[in-house]
Formats: C-alpha cells, sequence, structure tokens
C-alpha cells in the first residue's frame, strides 16, 4: 500500500511534468489566492503585534480609561452601528483627572483631549492633523522624546507647542523649527520642541505624533470653547505589582463621582492592544475573505485542468484498469495529482505572499508578522482547494467503464 | 435434411463403422478430470433497450482447460471482443455463468476483479495501448504498480522480461520511437509481467505486417508451450495454425469449435448452413476439421483391429 501511493505520487509528478505549462498556470492560480490572502493575514498581524510592543516596551504598569459602558465585545462596533456615541459627550473629566492624580503608587496622569482644526504656518498642515491636548506626564506615560527643544510643560507659557518631525517639515519644510510660530484654529502658539520620530501611526493613543501638535490641556480647553473634552487618561503606576491595587482604587473613586454610574472602562496589558489588535483582525479576516474568492477561482482553475485531464487521459485509465488498477487506484491517483497542484502553489503562494508583503511594507511603518498559524492557513487552504476541487474530476475518472475508455481514440 | 441425415452423410465419406455412441463414450473418456480454467454456460450480453436491443452474446457455453492456445475467429460483430472483455472481467455478462477456476465471478467484488486483472490476467491489445508518456520499461512495469511492487524491483522485473523479448536496449526509449512489431512486443512483455495463467489477446497482429505477426506469434506459441493459456481473436486465418484450439464465433454464438467431438460440431452446424461469413476462415476450418477427423479414424481402426 506504501508502495502503490509512492507509485501515485511518482506517477502525478510525471504527469504534471509532461504538462509543464498547463499545470503551471493553473498552480499559479492557486499561488495568487494563497500568495493575497498571506500578505494580507501577515501585515494585519503585523500591524496588530505594533501596539502590543508598544504597550509591552512601556512596561505594564500603564492603564488606560476610556468613557462610556463597558463592551463585552469589541467586535460589536463593527457589527453594530451606534452613530450616537460619535456624537455624545465624554464622561470623563478633569475632575477625574485630579481624583486619579489623589490615588496611591499613581505617578503619572495624562489627559488625551484630541482635537482636529485647521494648523498653519508657511503653509496649511493635512486636514487630518491631530492636535492633542494633554498634560507634560503624557512624554513619560507614552515614552514620547524630543530631538530638540523641549516637550510642553505645566510650567511654561500656555501659547506654546510642541509638533511631531513630520509636521515640522509639512508646515515649515524642515525640522529645525524651534521658536517658529504657527496657528492652530486661529489662535497663535510657538513651537518649543520637536518630536523624536515614533514612526508609530498606530498605538493605543490613536494618534500619529510623527503628525501632530501637542498643547497643554489648558489651551486645549480654549480652543474647544472652553470645554474639555477628554477622550482617554492615561495613568502609570510606581511599579507593576502596585498596579492592581491602584486600578482598584482609582475604580472605586471614579465610580462615586459617577454617581454609582460605571460609564468608563479602565484597560491594563493585553486589554490596551485588543481592541486595536480585533479591529485589524476584523479588517483582515474581512480582506482576507474578499482575496478567498480569487483561491476560489484557482479552486475551479484546478477542477478545469483535472476535468480536462480526465477526458485527455481516458485510454489512459481503461488501460490502468485492464492492468488491474481498482476504482480507488485511480480516484487515489487524481487526487494526488490535484493535491499537488493545490499544495504546490500553496507553498509558492506562501512564499510570493511574504514577498509581497515585505515589499508593501517598505512604505509602511510596520512589519509583516512570520508565524506559524499563517503557514497553516496558506497550507491547510491549499490542501483543501487540491482535495474539495480534485475530488470530483479523481472520482469521475474511476467511474469510467474501461471498455469504453479503451475505445477512446489515442 | 436434417441433422441425422447429416451425420451419416459425413458417416459414408469417412467409412466410419462406428456409432455415434460410441464416439460420445470415447469424447467422455478423454475429458479431464481437472477443474476448467474458464467455463461459461449460456453467457449473453446485451446492448441497448427496446428496439435497439442487440445481443453481441447469445448464449455461449464454453469451457477452456488450462494450457489451451485458443484462436477466436469470426466476422466483425460477431462478439469475438465482447467475449474477451468478459473474460477478461473488463465487462460483465447480461445472463448466464462465467466460472473462472471454478468461481462464479457474478459473487466477486470490483476490487476482486480487479485484483485478479492484476494477478492472473493478462491483456494483449490490437493497438498496442502503451502509455505515450511513460518511457518502455515504466509501461512494462505499470501492472506491478497494482501489486503493490517496489518501484525498483518492478524495474527490474520489467528488464528481465524486456531481456527476454530482445528488448533490453530499447528500455528507455519511448512507444513512438519503436516499430509497430517491436511496440507489440513490448505489450507481450507488459502482459507477461506478472505472470499470469491467463492471457487474453485481441487481435494481437491486427497493426502488423506479415513478417512481425509470425515474430509475434512465435512469442505466443513458446509461451503456450511453457503453459500458459492463451485466448486469442482474430481475423487472419493463417495464425489459426498456432493455436491449439480453433473457436468460429457467428451472431453472438459459437459456430464452431474444434475441440468439440465431430459430432457436437455437426449438431452445431446446422445452426448455419451456410457457415462463418469468412471465406478463408470456412476454409481453415474445414483443413482442422478434416486432419483431425483422419487423426480420429485411424485412432479408431487400431481400436478395432487389436480388439479382433
Amino acid at each position: 500500500m506504501r508502495f502503490l501511493l509512492l507509485s501515485h505520487i511518482q506517477n502525478a509528478q510525471q504527469s504534471l511534468r509532461s504538462n509543464r505549462m498547463r499545470s503551471g498556470l493553473t498552480m499559479l492560480g492557486v499561488t495568487i489566492g494563497v500568495a493575497s490572502i498571506t500578505t494580507i493575514l501577515a501585515l494585519s498581524a503585523g500591524a496588530s503585534k505594533v501596539v502590543g510592543d508598544q504597550i509591552d516596551a512601556l512596561g505594564g504598569n500603564i492603564a488606560v480609561i476610556r468613557p462610556g459602558a463597558t463592551i463585552s465585545d469589541p467586535l460589536s462596533n463593527l457589527t453594530q452601528a451606534n452613530p450616537q456615541r460619535d456624537f455624545a459627550a465624554s464622561t470623563l473629566t478633569e475632575t477625574d483627572v485630579t481624583l486619579i492624580n489623589s490615588v496611591a503608587h499613581i505617578d503619572a496622569v495624562a489627559p488625551l483631549m484630541v482635537l482636529s482644526g485647521t494648523v498653519k504656518a508657511d503653509s496649511i498642515a493635512p486636514a487630518q492633523t491631530p492636535i492633542v491636548a494633554t498634560s507634560p506626564q503624557l512624554a513619560l506615560i507614552s515614552g514620547l522624546t524630543v530631538q530638540e527643544g523641549e516637550f510642553i510643560g505645566s510650567t511654561a507659557n500656555q501659547d506654546t507647542a510642541t509638533i511631531g518631525a513630520q509636521l515640522s517639515i509639512n508646515i515649515f519644510g524642515t525640522d529645525q523649527s524651534i521658536g517658529k510660530m504657527l496657528t492652530i484654529r486661529g489662535k497663535q502658539f510657538t513651537v518649543i520642541g520637536i518630536l523624536k520620530r515614533t514612526n508609530n501611526p498606530i498605538n493605543y493613543n490613536s494618534v500619529d505624533f510623527d503628525n501632530a501638535v501637542v498643547i497643554s490641556l489648558t489651551s486645549g480647553k480654549q480652543l474647544n470653547q472652553g470645554l474639555p473634552q477628554i477622550q482617554q487618561i492615561n495613568v502609570r503606576s510606581d511599579s507593576v505589582t502596585n498596579l492592581n491595587d491602584a486600578i482598584i482604587e482609582l475604580n472605586k473613586l471614579l465610580i462615586a463621582a459617577h454617581q454609582g454610574e460605571h460609564d468608563f472602562i479602565i484597560l491594563t496589558g493585553d486589554q490596551i492592544s485588543q481592541p486595536t489588535s480585533q479591529l485589524f483582525y476584523a479588517i483582515a479576516g474581512l480582506t482576507a475573505t474578499v482575496a478567498g474568492i480569487s483561491l476560489l477561482v484557482g479552486g475551479i482553475g484546478i477542477m478545469n485542468i483535472m476535468l480536462v485531464s480526465v477526458a485527455e487521459r481516458t485510454r489512459e485509465i481503461g488501460i490502468r484498469k485492464a492492468l488491474g488498477a481498482t476504482n480507488a487506484d485511480i480516484t487515489v491517483q487524481f487526487l494526488i495529482e490535484a493535491l499537488a497542484i493545490g499544495l504546490g502553489g500553496g507553498i509558492s503562494g506562501y512564499g510570493v505572499g511574504y514577498l509581497l508583503a515585505f515589499g508593501i511594507s517598505t512604505f509602511l511603518t510596520f512589519d509583516p508578522v512570520i508565524n506559524w498559524e499563517i503557514v497553516v492557513v496558506a497550507l491547510s487552504l491549499s490542501i483543501s482547494m487540491g482535495t474539495v476541487f480534485g475530488l470530483y474530476p479523481a472520482i469521475r475518472a474511476s467511474r469510467k467503464d474501461p471498455i469504453e475508455s479503451l475505445r477512446q481514440y489515442n | 435434411m436434417n441433422n441425422i441425415q447429416q451425420i451419416s452423410s459425413i458417416r459414408q465419406i469417412f467409412g466410419l463403422r462406428y456409432t455415434p455412441n460410441a464416439l460420445y463414450n470415447d469424447s467422455a473418456m478423454a475429458k479431464p478430470t481437472t477443474i476448467p480454467v474458464i467455463e461459461l454456460h449460456d453467457l449473453k450480453k446485451r446492448f441497448g433497450i427496446g428496439d435497439a436491443e442487440h445481443f453481441a452474446l447469445d448464449g455461449v457455453d464454453l469451457v477452456i482447460q488450462k494450457g489451451e492456445f485458443i484462436a477466436i475467429m469470426g466476422p466483425s460483430g460477431c462478439g469475438k471482443t465482447t467475449l474477451l472483455n468478459i473474460l477478461g472481467l473488463l465487462d460483465g455478462s447480461t445472463d448466464g455463468d462465467y466460472n473462472l477456476d471454478g468461481r462464479s465471478v457474478a459473487t466477486l467484488s470490483a476490487r476482486r476483479q480487479a485484483r485478479i486483472r492484476s494477478q492472473q490476467i493478462g491483456f494483449i491489445f490490437q493497438s498496442f495501448n502503451l502509455i505515450s508518456r511513460l518511457n518502455i520499461i515504466e509501461n512494462v512495469a505499470l501492472p506491478l504498480t497494482y501489486k503493490g511492487i517496489s518501484r525498483t524491483k518492478r524495474l527490474i522485473l520489467a528488464s528481465d522480461m524486456l531481456r527476454n523479448f530482445h528488448l533490453n536496449e530499447r528500455e528507455y526509449y519511448m512507444p513512438y520511437q519503436l516499430s509497430g512489431g517491436q511496440t507489440q512486443r513490448v505489450a507481450i512483455a507488459r502482459a507477461l509481467v506478472n505472470q499470469p495463467s491467463i492471457i487474453l489477446a485481441d487481435e494481437p497482429t491486427g497493426n502488423l505486417d506479415s513478417r512481425s505477426s509470425h515474430i509475434i506469434m512465435e512469442e505466443l506459441s513458446d509461451l503456450h508451450k511453457r503453459g500458459n493459456t492463451i485466448i486469442m481473436v482474430t481475423h487472419n486465418p493463417s495464425l489459426t495454425a498456432y493455436a491449439s484450439r480453433v473457436i468460429t464465433m457467428l451472431d453472438g454464438r459459437i459456430d464452431t469449435d474444434t475441440h468439440l467431438p465431430m459430432q457436437e460440431q455437426l449438431l452445431v452446424a446446422p445452426k448455419h448452413p451456410l457457415g462463418p461469413l469468412s471465406t478463408p476462415k470456412v476454409i481453415k476450418q474445414k483443413d482442422r476439421s478434416s486432419r483431425r477427423m483422419r487423426k480420429l479414424k485411424k485412432s479408431l481402426l487400431t481400436h478395432e483391429t487389436s480388439h479382433k
């Protein structure tokens, strides 16, 4: 039986070799499908990893407080439309920031108020330039460093800003813009620092600091008609071991301050990156499904070419049956051929997919991830393609009448 | 003229003095006691239904003993190839019994039938039926694949077989690089590589010139001498000289069979008073019958003399 299987494999090899062009083109169909799925999965895993790595790099002593009730399923944002949430007032206030500051073991608190508006100097910044109003402690919590000048300070003049390196180039034409003036929503600010490049547009703050303007919370309120609109509060404890105690404490305090309403979420560790990761995986899953259509086309290609092969080799089937081949032998022979095409396409697709992913990543700020899950997905997809689409032609071949087959004109 | 009258006239021609019963008894004494390799009883094969119904085989009774070399002749469409296909388990009968080595094939599963084809039966086709993308040695080794033999051993056995047919220098040629005679020798080598006990040849010389035909027939004759059972379908009457038994078929039935005692043949003969449509075949058949009758007459005379 082992020798028979080996013989089928050798036979499939011979058959594919004798029709190199045809087999190659069929394999290409599968290669394209698997490559597109591999690329999407590798890049999305890379994007998710970026956020996770940031949390890890910052240590395990960070917590993030966000407004709104606890969402049991983060993917519900994708599946259930909830437009009013975008316009709802944030449940986090300046009082909360003060309360959190009073909690033992908390050594840094940074509220985050992200505004949008026109930022201009010598030239106008892109429309989506984030204006981040925060406290100086954000630099400590989020690991932001300046390449020149200083980060916004609580004691410094309120009308000062620290800007991202890329934004500096965009609006001043240089990253040496200390002391220059820029206008944010019609109000003038002086640049006191240039942030060092982070190359991390995807992060748990949801702010691309390379293109952002960082101002003090007081200035932010002035730009927002005097009202604070805190979207997130970043908290850092003095040590990892004390974080849990600190969270329990601040949870109590906040609930009490919010009249017993649990209208905020405290995220720690992996939970901080989870919504982002899950969102990426959901988007990746969706795009991979669309890419799966090309894999389906590849599978139909396998079936098509196997049917042609069966039709062409009808006489061979008759000969083999006359020489003692059973129906199962014929089925396995053709199935192995289809599997070989599928698997060959899968392996090359996996390789091509990574080449593409690395190629694309040169234009992105993160690298694709190589992990066993993607190998399993690529190979299992290609094997199942070969099996599913090769089964019908193989069964059809095995059911050929030997006499009719031998009569076929060669 | 009825059957009895025909028998009487034949007896008069040959001057026979024995009764029909004596002929039967003599034949019964000569009957071997071993189980026949192939035994067909009232075998029928129908194609089509309703108005298009046609019996390719219409009640074939046949017993083949081990080691016989049978030539089956008859006009096109008389059912020769259909019979061969049924004997080779490539096709099934519509009605009747087919016992192979004393066992009814109707009870065998498709897998078991395939195994029998693999181990017991060797096919030789008119159009050679080699797989064009495989080289000669791989073609010859093909039947061994289904016996679960390793590739190396398969190739060794195939090489040995090709050496027997003086084709060892052509092992790695492709089928299209050989002459017709060589290709058919490869096909015979392939049929024999499994060491089958029964060889079924469907017009093995049909596509060959007369010289190549005789070379192939000599090969088959050698195989017969080595004890193989050979059943060959042919249109060429000159090839029946190699066979130990000649069967002619007509309209899906056995018309004449040289194995049958003369009387049985005569009983069968009136069904087709004009004989087979192929003239040379009739002549050959008559020649063989007369030779057989002369031998029979001689032995009977010796028998009578010894009694006196």
